[in-house]
């Protein structure tokens, strides 16, 4: 039997279905939307919030999902352990929902930025990478304008201390100026990620990498590995 | 760069509720008191 992955839906979200082909191609993982109205996550094994601009992103990125009702459901299955990976506006979600430290600010360029870029595997210790080598090199593209990871002086040190961080952009690649070249960060659990790379965009060969389907392979293991 | 933005709402009550009200509306969604830091002032009745 496959495990259940919700993909939320907010209004002016746009990469949920590459995200639901994403899952659907990884072997025993099955995907479904979660609406933003619904109050329970219906059954979901592990969540995803994808990328777009949800609400308009208005005031700021991610700032008005974060109040949506299926958050609700989603910050309780967080804080109890359950796996939930938000990728672009979905990281920006987790940030102003408290459940990731940190905020995503505008590029050091100001200008949007959409490229090819190689991510190293930091922490396998989250349900996202667990199936990855330490140090592992990912390719994978980045399309955003606010994806400048931050965070004060000493949060960014707890951070860096408790192995938070993830995936780190390659030396000299830093797409948007974030701060220690962070590209994702986990909680202090690690069963909540959050990244600004897109790895539902990286599944299949035309589009130059299958990458992303590392990530994806990872929570398969690792749901599979957990009983139910 | 520095950017801000000024948000203007009618609350009513009294000052010091008001002010309160609208200072938590800062922490919990118009500002994010990590990157963003903000000042509210009450400027009596509206228009």
């Amino acid at each position: 039997v496959s495990a259940r992955v919700g993909v939320v839906v907010f209004p002016g979200a746009c990469d949920e279905e590459d995200a639901l082909i994403a899952v659907n191609r990884t072997p025993g993982l099955e995907a479904r939307y979660l609406p933003h109205g619904e109050r329970d996550l219906k059954g979901a094994d592990a969540v995803i919030l994808p990328g777009g601009f949800s609400y308009g992103d208005y005031l700021r990125a991610g700032a008005i999902a974060r109040f949506a009702p299926v958050m609700e459901a989603v910050i309780g299955f967080a804080r109890e352990g359950g796996p939930v990976l938000g990728i672009c506006n979905g990281f920006q979600v987790l940030c102003e929902a408290g459940l990731l430290p940190g905020a995503l600010l505008v590029n050091e360029s100001l200008k949007f930025v959409c490229r090819q870029v190689v991510v190293a595997v930091d922490s396998t210790a989250t349900p996202f990478t667990s199936g990855c080598e330490p140090g592992e090199q990912l390719s994978v593209p980045v399309k955003h304008t606010t994806g400048r990871w931050f965070a004060p002086p000493k949060l960014a040190d707890r951070v860096e201390a408790a192995g938070q961080v993830v995936l780190r952009y390659a030396a000299g690649t830093n797409p948007n100026g974030s701060l220690r070249d962070v590209a994702g960060v986990a909680n202090e659990h690690g069963n909540v990620f959050g990244l600004m790379p897109h790895a539902e965009h990286a599944v299949d060969e035309l589009t130059g990498s299958t990458d992303g389907l590392r990530l994806f392979g990872s929570l398969a293991r690792h749901l599979s590995a957990v009983p139910a | 760069v520095h950017v801000g933005r000024l948000i203007e709402l009618e609350v009513g009550g009294d000052e010091r509720t008001v002010t309160a009200r609208v200072e938590e509306m800062c922490e919990r969604l118009l500002a994010n008191p990590l990157i963003e830091s903000y000042e509210v002032q009450a400027t009596g009745a509206g228009p």
